[in-house]
């Protein structure tokens, strides 16, 4: 069996017996997701990548903890999620609306309606940064990333009505603070 | 926010539902979603990730002999202590685990008038080898697990320093997320009301 055909309980099982090289198809598997969700976390592609990277080697770590070997990705996510919230916490993080105004600017060829854009942007982050880190989570998986609310629990490992209850809190508080900002 | 609104973005409910009214109020909603939407970053992992994990890992000792000293720690050994060393012994850990910052980054530790301090900062210690998470919870997080503990070294020792007012207060530990577990290092103890209990962390001020 080829490596790429391996399951994902396979893998765990391959690096659990000695083949520490196997667990860098969970990094091709899961990297972009991770680092999609650090990215929309943190507003920092350094930030986000050594996150994520901080997340992988603990997994690795601690692989023989995973109850569900075939469900190691959401496991990896969970590792990761609590960083990032950790991270949103900690006083000493950068400066996010650079990241996300230069990114703003690059993105049409209007200049006009590119620096409206990029205000529109910078707003939207910082209100989304104001939230609590776990009104934070749940609003960018819910709203961002699109996820629906099963997909959700099943991932945090919380039940859907808690999950609505910091969505709603969410959208409560950035309605407030959308609305200082206009 | 009217419960309806919030049941229409959840997907719940369809417009037609909803009064004239609340139309509006969605229709602005879905633009300041969509615009959430527009404005996330995107970016998929840089290329030199799987190599910087990848390195990381080749250079951690090798499983085997990690999985000898989690052993070691795990399986339960007999020891013989007096009542006397275990005393100093126990006097040891409260002291560590009421041990104010030094040197802290954080900054809302912030002194006040009378040379008191706002906070201090307390490291939390749980020896876990088997667990992927460790936070902390105590009234003084609302009983949430707002800090989680870090284990960087994969020794099974979680750490961290927890910003804390002073005063009396009860916490315990959340291990994976679903384990509640009494601290078995605190000083003292108090029955939480459910039939556990929580550890209690006395904190004096300086001033």
């Amino acid at each position: 069996m080829s490596p790429v055909e391996r399951t994902d309980a396979q893998v765990v099982r391959d690096v659990l017996s000695g083949d520490r090289d196997a667990y860098r198809l969970l990094v091709r598997r899961y990297g972009d997701v991770l680092h999609g969700h650090a990215l929309r976390m943190t507003g920092n592609t350094d930030e986000a990548a050594d996150l994520v990277q901080r997340a992988f080697v603990k997994g690795f770590k601690k692989l023989a903890n995973c109850r569900e070997p075939d469900r190691v990705g959401a496991w990896l996510f969970r590792i990761l999620a609590n960083f990032c919230k950790d991270h949103v916490r900690s006083p000493r993080r950068s400066d996010v609306s650079m990241t996300i105004l230069s990114g703003a600017l690059t993105s049409g060829s209007d200049p006009v309606s590119d620096a409206e854009s990029a205000e529109i942007r910078t707003r939207i982050w910082e209100a989304l940064d104001a939230l609590t880190p776990e009104q934070k989570e749940a609003f960018v998986l819910k709203h961002v990333e699109g996820r629906t609310y099963e997909e959700i629990a099943a991932v945090m490992d919380l039940s859907v009505a808690s999950l609505k209850m910091r969505v709603h809190r969410a959208r409560e508080a950035l309605k407030g603070l959308l609305e200082e900002y206009a | 926010m009217k419960k309806e609104i919030h049941r229409h973005l959840d997907g719940e409910i369809v417009p037609d539902a909803l009064a004239r009214e609340d139309l509006e109020i969605v229709d602005e909603w879905d633009r300041m979603l969509a615009s959430f939407q527009r404005a996330a970053p995107l970016g998929d992992a840089p290329p030199w990730l799987e190599q910087r994990v990848m390195a990381e890992i080749d250079a951690l000792p090798e499983r085997a002999s990690l999985q000898r000293f989690l052993a070691w720690i795990v399986l339960p050994a007999p020891i013989r202590v007096s009542p006397l060393a275990a005393g100093i012994v126990a006097a040891g850990v409260v002291l560590a685990l009421v041990l104010p910052g030094r040197g802290a980054v954080q900054t809302d530790s912030a002194p006040v008038a009378g040379g008191a301090v706002e906070v201090v900062y307390v490291q939390f210690l749980l020896e876990a080898p088997m667990a992927t998470s460790v936070a902390v919870a105590g009234d003084f997080t609302d009983w949430q697990p707002t800090f989680t503990l870090e284990d960087l070294d994969g020794d099974g020792v979680w750490s961290g320093r927890i910003p804390v007012r002073p005063g009396v207060h009860g916490y315990m530990f959340l291990v994976d997320e679903t384990e509640w577990t009494t601290d078995p290092n605190a000083g003292r103890y108090q029955d939480d009301g459910f039939g556990n209990r929580n550890a209690v962390l006395a904190i004096g001020t300086s001033g």
